[in-house]
């Protein structure tokens, strides 16, 4: 198949699903709305709050570093593991991004991110 | 792997690591309690011209599998940093964030002209555009909603970044590598199609222009200065390293066109424009249609390397004009068209030197505008691109109505308003170095030849 067939026959899937989808919505019958029947579950504990509440600035802050500091695991778990056979090249090098790490950490203190309020 | 300590060591990323050690100084500076501002706009400035300054002994060629350099890139470098230069000494920010900000934007763009790889590509795209977000939120203009741009710049370049992954998925696809080298086949065609439409996103090329108003409107405009000269020049670059990957493709073959309509839309809709600064942003947008127009007449050309001075030179002609527009604005605190009425009679010096930045900016001879502007339509002539030549020249004749027109309004209307005092220290300077640099720039192209050459080499 070549990549434009291939294209095309995607573009035909999706159109096919959004014209099904349009299709009940224009058809089928309204849902009748009462009781819990917006929710996203109609049984269970019932949502403490709207979805679209705004998250404080200062929860993304924690959210972001986490993030940050979480995701270079990636990088530093196969460094650990694979330790004993790494040259000097590539152990000067981790050392300078943990070394960077760790510099902005001490920023971040610094500047009163990580205190709890 | 290995070569790990190579990349650190090699000549050709000295200059991005002297602005990198001049981010970690900036921020280091903002953890001692006693340091101002002061300290880290002096470091910034400094590593900045020290980059400059590097850049003329820096080997060439490829060092490693992410990197490499050449004349090109090089020459682009001075762009990016020269055009930093005017928002630096003009902060007056009492923290580091607004510098160390800038600096990142200045290493991504310059990890983007030291690229071999489209990995590397994207690192410094994604370096260069991240700080900027956070620069428009941090450094509004004053009438400005707060964070509504900044949230604007940010979707549209989350959305520039997503096209330009999946370029390079279909690159990799196509090629079985994510070296900057051609891809064959439709894949490789598509691929590159969509990195050059996040290309002309960052752009801000018709019809991927619709943040780029709101977001110089809302800057301060030193800020807009700076974006709308070294981040477009980055993204400028970029354009031009995809359209020689493929100098007979889809996109190359589009480029002309898209440059042209670009240049009469932003022409016609600056014109409409009551706030200042949306107009400089419309012209902004007609001024990069034909950056755009030149990529696409140097791709018709083969992309060799040493016809790119057309192009280098707009660039720095345009880096005076943009950044000297935005800083009148920025010293004559003028928020409406309107609000320039009379202005030539209350204050001479600044209306003169805008009047020259505006006859620049429209185009006539003889200033800097006029040449570079004649060096692209030049080249365009000769790779047989008549008709966006034609509709590219149509826009600059519509330009004269806003910028001709705001002289008229400077010199021969009654004043309505008292402008305020304005002020002193390093804004005036620069805006007769960029004035100068506007006019000089026209009749003596020559004084960069000997600079220009020693990069290019």
């Amino acid at each position: 198949m070549t990549g434009f067939a291939l294209i095309f026959a995607l573009l035909l899937v999706g159109a096919s699903v959004a014209a099904f989808t349009a299709a009940g919505w224009l058809l089928g019958p309204r849902p009748e709305h009462e009781g819990d029947a917006e929710l996203p579950y109609e049984t269970g504990v019932r949502p403490a709050s709207e979805p679209g509440w705004g998250l404080a600035a200062l929860y993304w802050r924690y959210a972001v570093l986490f993030v940050a500091f979480d995701v270079d695991l990636a990088l530093l778990l196969p460094w650990a593991l694979n330790r004993p056979v790494l040259d000097l090249n590539l152990m000067v090098s981790v050392t300078l991004f943990v070394g960077l790490l760790g510099f902005m950490l001490l920023y971040f203190w610094r500047k009163g991110t990580l205190e709890c309020r | 792997m290995r070569e790990a300590l190579a990349f650190f060591s090699a000549p050709l990323l000295w200059p991005q690591l002297t602005l990198a050690s001049g981010l970690l100084c900036c921020l280091a500076s903002g953890m001692s309690r006693g340091v101002t501002g002061a300290a880290s706009r002096t470091l910034g400035v400094v590593s900045l011209l020290v980059a400059l300054w590097m850049l003329l002994f820096t080997g060439r060629g490829p060092g490693g599998p992410l990197v490499s350099l050449d004349g090109l890139g090089a020459a682009w470098q001075i762009l990016f940093n020269v055009g930093a230069l005017p928002v630096f000494l003009s902060l007056d920010e009492d923290d580091e964030v607004p510098a160390s900000l800038l600096l990142g934007v200045c290493l991504g763009a310059g990890l983007l002209a030291a690229s071999a790889s489209l990995l590397m590509v994207f690192i410094g795209l994604e370096l260069l555009s991240l700080p900027a977000y956070l620069l428009v939120a941090r450094l509004p203009s004053a009438s400005a909603p707060p964070h509504e741009a900044s949230v604007k710049y940010f979707f549209s370049g989350a959305l520039a970044s997503c096209l330009f992954l999946l370029g390079m998925a279909f690159h990799y696809a196509s090629s079985g590598s994510l070296a900057l080298a051609p891809a064959p086949g439709i894949m490789g065609a598509a691929g590159l199609a969509l990195m050059g439409s996040a290309a002309l996103f960052k752009l801000g090329a018709a019809p991927f222009h619709f943040w780029l108003p709101d977001v110089y409107e809302s800057s301060a405009p030193a800020l807009a200065g700076f974006l709308s000269t070294s981040v477009k020049s980055a993204a400028l670059f970029l354009l031009m390293r995809l359209a020689s990957l493929g100098p007979d493709s889809a996109l190359s073959a589009a480029l002309p066109w898209i440059g042209a309509l670009t240049a009469l839309y932003g022409s016609l809709l600056a014109l409409r424009q009551v706030r200042l600064q949306r107009l400089f942003a419309y012209s902004s947008v007609s001024h990069a249609g034909i950056m755009v127009l030149g990529v696409g007449a140097w791709a018709a050309q083969g992309c060799d390397p040493a016809a790119a001075a057309p192009l280098f030179f707009y660039g720095l002609v345009y880096l005076c004009m943009s950044n000297g527009a935005f800083l009148f604005i920025r010293l004559s605190g003028l928020s409406q068209r309107g609000d320039a009425a009379g202005y030539g009679t209350m204050r001479a010096a600044p209306a003169a030197l805008f009047a020259v930045l505006l006859l620049s900016l429209a185009g006539i001879p003889p200033t800097g505008g006029f040449l570079a502007k004649l060096l692209i339509f030049w080249e365009a002539v000769k790779a047989g691109l008549y008709l966006p030549v034609a509709v590219a020249a149509l826009a600059s004749l519509v330009g004269l109505g806003y910028y001709l027109g705001l002289i008229r309004d400077m010199y021969f209307d009654e004043p309505k308003w008292r402008s305020p005092e304005t002020e002193t220290g390093a804004v005036p300077v620069l805006l007769w170095v960029c004035a100068a640099g506007a006019a000089l720039l026209g009749v003596l192209p020559w004084v960069l030849k000997s600079y220009l050459e020693r990069l290019f080499l």
